[in-house]
């Protein structure tokens, strides 16, 4: 079974979810597809055993022969390309690897190399967690490459916890299109409910069931709630505001930690969405 | 004319709270929301839309004619998105990056990349300012062409307006969207908060607008909860020649006002609210320099 | 001498529009017979290289010099491959741009004078 942890807004606390189911069940595969701001890790804390290096592959261009690259510059559509007579200036960051030059320009004269975009992490954590995340190199828009990477390594046979990254874009839809259930963290602010009102409408679209935990519970409103419940929505759980376990998450320490009993509580979560799932 | 973004890398640092304090504190500007796909700015500022118009996103490819099942489009996407080309090939727009590959290498031109409507653009009027802000549909992509979109729209507008400031409030993350809503500005703000996963965000996406050679300007929210960790980032911050404008406290006053859809500055028993006034005190000396 | 000017509109009435990349049209103007022709820019609304497109359209345009308000280190890169004049930091009507042109009361501009609207890269 595999369990996405989301959230339109960012900072409600995903990754403090999604730490505590893993730990919770001690044994499972977690991975961190929040590639632009992985965060689990320093939760987590896994002994990082291998790391893989993710390249594209970029063009250079054998501009001494006097050929015209101007059929490279008309075909790319990132604009990377510029040829001005027999000359190519080639803009680097703009350029997604699609190969395009290579098949429209002079014969032998377009060449490649690698680039790299960023990095794939595996590594373990006692018991029984196996840790996997994706790092985007600062600077790269290649998010969902990187996600692409990610999703190859899934576990289907066992139990797979996803940290996805916030928003309802398509960075968020590769997290979450491979789960079957989906947990929305929300926190109980018009912010809170406006991204979450999104979200829902992104896992409808893709019929993935999910439920609710609203984290930081006791400030705001209670429009969150209301909504939910006039939406047959299930709350899955509360996490009270407590600015102990926000000084805990501070320091990189799990709510788990902060309190064994939260364990439980995650325990049954699971279960019941286990139930909810294979119903279905 | 000076552009503005506030960023953070990590989600839920207060970059809305900052941004909404900032634009009431300017009144004379035009104020932005690149945060497309979880937009909340607009939840404060109460706009009233004057102009809607479509977005037309990015053109993904698509089957459109007959598929003799060569294969060809499956082996030269670099994507892995195209999938099962020799029987009924299926593409994933997801992975799709709309490089046009796939289209020119089809012999009986069955693919072709179609631009679709992925949401919506408005410019509005507020109590404040005129606000340039946006929707994208839920679960769309390109969210980096909308945010480009939108920033055009504010520059036009600050142009014909003589209007010397825009103050935007930028996405979560480092990726496309950010890049968009940062590229070309005078300056960022970079919120941060003392955690270790707000460090770790703040450091890249430092990287990011060193890369992208953009001036930064760092601001500590909840600086109170942890301050052995905000002595690491104003430590990290003078390493790095950059200025930290202010330390904001923890503060209920902040989730309160936001329930009331208020803006933190308006009320003055707020002691984050008064760090932030003290912040744009300092911001103001570089942007009207 | 052909020359090319971000414009805010089809006229010369029109003013210099600040952004070179991301500007609403061209103005190429022939110094010579005194007329010009107008086209849309079509790239100012991609997400990255605005500025290399149009750039590199002036230069498909056979112009001697170019006029804006500011243009971007990568624009500036493709401009330099060729040898033109580039004149930033013009404001005010297209056609007083031109008499100014006319005029040399203009400096050529020997470095970007704006940050890349994207990607300048390390």
């Amino acid at each position: 079974m595999i369990i996405s942890v989301a959230s339109g807004k960012g900072g409600t606390g995903k990754t403090t979810v999604a730490v505590a189911l893993a730990k919770s069940i001690s044994y499972c595969q977690f991975i961190d597809y929040d590639v632009e701001a992985p965060n689990a890790d320093l939760f987590l804390k896994p002994d990082i055993k291998h790391i893989n290096n993710i390249t594209i592959k970029q063009p250079y261009f054998l501009t001494g022969l006097g050929k015209s690259f101007k059929a490279c510059s008309d075909f790319c559509h990132y604009n990377a390309v510029a040829a001005i007579d027999n000359k190519v200036i080639f803009f680097s960051e703009l350029c997604h690897g699609c190969g395009g030059c290579i098949l429209v320009g002079p014969e032998g004269s377009v060449r490649e190399r690698d680039i790299k975009i960023g990095e794939i992490r595996k590594g373990f954590c006692p018991p029984g967690i196996n840790f996997l995340m994706g790092d985007l190199q600062p600077g790269s828009m290649r998010t969902t490459a990187i996600q692409n990477e990610l999703e190859k390594n899934i576990d289907h046979d066992n139990h797979v916890i996803i940290d996805c990254p916030p928003g309802n874009s398509c960075s968020m839809v590769m997290a979450v299109r491979s789960s079957d259930f989906c947990i929305l963290v929300t926190e109980p602010t018009p912010f809170g409910l406006n991204d979450l009102i999104i979200s829902i409408d992104v896992l409808k679209n893709l019929k993935i069931p999910f439920g609710v935990i609203v984290n930081r519970f006791g400030i705001g409103n209670d429009e969150v709630f209301k909504y939910c419940r006039s939406n047959n929505i299930k709350i899955l759980l509360k996490i009270p505001n407590d600015i102990e376990i926000a000084k805990y998450y501070s320091q990189g320490l799990s709510l788990i930690d902060f309190d064994s009993l939260w364990k439980n509580k995650f325990v049954c979560i699971i279960d019941e969405i286990e139930k909810e799932v294979s119903v279905k | 004319m000076k552009q503005v973004t506030i960023i953070s890398g990590k989600g839920g640092t207060g970059k809305t709270t900052l941004a909404s304090s900032f634009i009431k504190l300017a009144a004379k500007q035009i104020a932005v929301d690149c945060d497309v796909d979880a937009a909340n700015l607009y939840i404060l500022l109460n706009p009233s839309r004057k102009k809607t118009e479509k977005f037309i996103g990015g053109a993904k490819a698509e089957v459109t004619g007959t598929c003799i099942k060569c294969g060809k489009c499956e082996e030269l996407c670099r994507f892995e998105a195209i999938s099962d080309s020799q029987d009924n090939i299926k593409i994933d727009k997801l992975k799709c990056e709309s490089c046009g590959v796939c289209e020119y290498v089809c012999p009986t031109n069955a693919i072709k990349l179609k631009p679709e409507e992925q949401g919506e653009f408005y410019v509005s009027d507020t109590e404040i300012c005129p606000f340039v802000h946006a929707r994208l549909d839920p679960g769309a992509e390109n969210s980096g062409l909308l945010v480009t979109r939108v920033r055009n729209i504010a520059e036009d507008l600050a142009y014909a307006n003589n209007k010397d400031l825009i103050i935007i409030d930028g996405a979560p993350g480092i990726g496309c969207s950010v890049i968009a809503s940062l590229n070309g500005v005078d300056y960022t703000i970079i919120v941060t908060e003392p955690t270790l996963s707000g460090i770790s965000d703040f450091k890249k996406i430092f990287e990011v607008t060193k890369f992208f050679n953009i001036k930064s300007f760092v601001c500590i929210n909840k600086f109170d909860i942890n301050l052995k960790n905000t002595g690491d980032i104003e430590k990290f911050c003078s390493e790095n020649n950059v200025e930290v404008l202010g330390k904001i406290p923890y503060d209920e006053k902040v989730p309160e006002n936001l329930s009331y859809k208020k803006i933190i500055i308006d009320d003055q028993s707020s002691k984050a609210g008064g760090e932030i006034i003290k912040i744009w005190d300092k911001l103001k000396s570089y942007l009207y320099s | 001498m052909k020359v090319c000017i971000s414009s805010t509109g089809t006229t010369l009435d029109s003013n210099v529009d600040p952004r070179f990349g991301r500007c609403a049209f061209f103005i190429i103007y022939n110094t010579d017979s005194d007329t010009f022709e107008y086209y849309e820019n079509e790239s100012r609304n991609t997400m990255g290289g605005a500025g290399i497109q149009a750039a590199q359209k002036a230069l498909e345009n056979k112009v001697d010099a170019v006029i804006s308000g500011s243009i971007g280190p990568n624009a500036f890169k493709v401009f330099q491959s060729s040898q033109i004049k580039i004149y930033t930091g013009v404001s005010g009507s297209i056609r007083s741009a031109i008499a100014q042109l006319k005029n040399n009361e203009l400096t050529q501009t020997a470095a970007p004078n704006v940050q890349s609207h994207y990607g300048m890269g390390r």
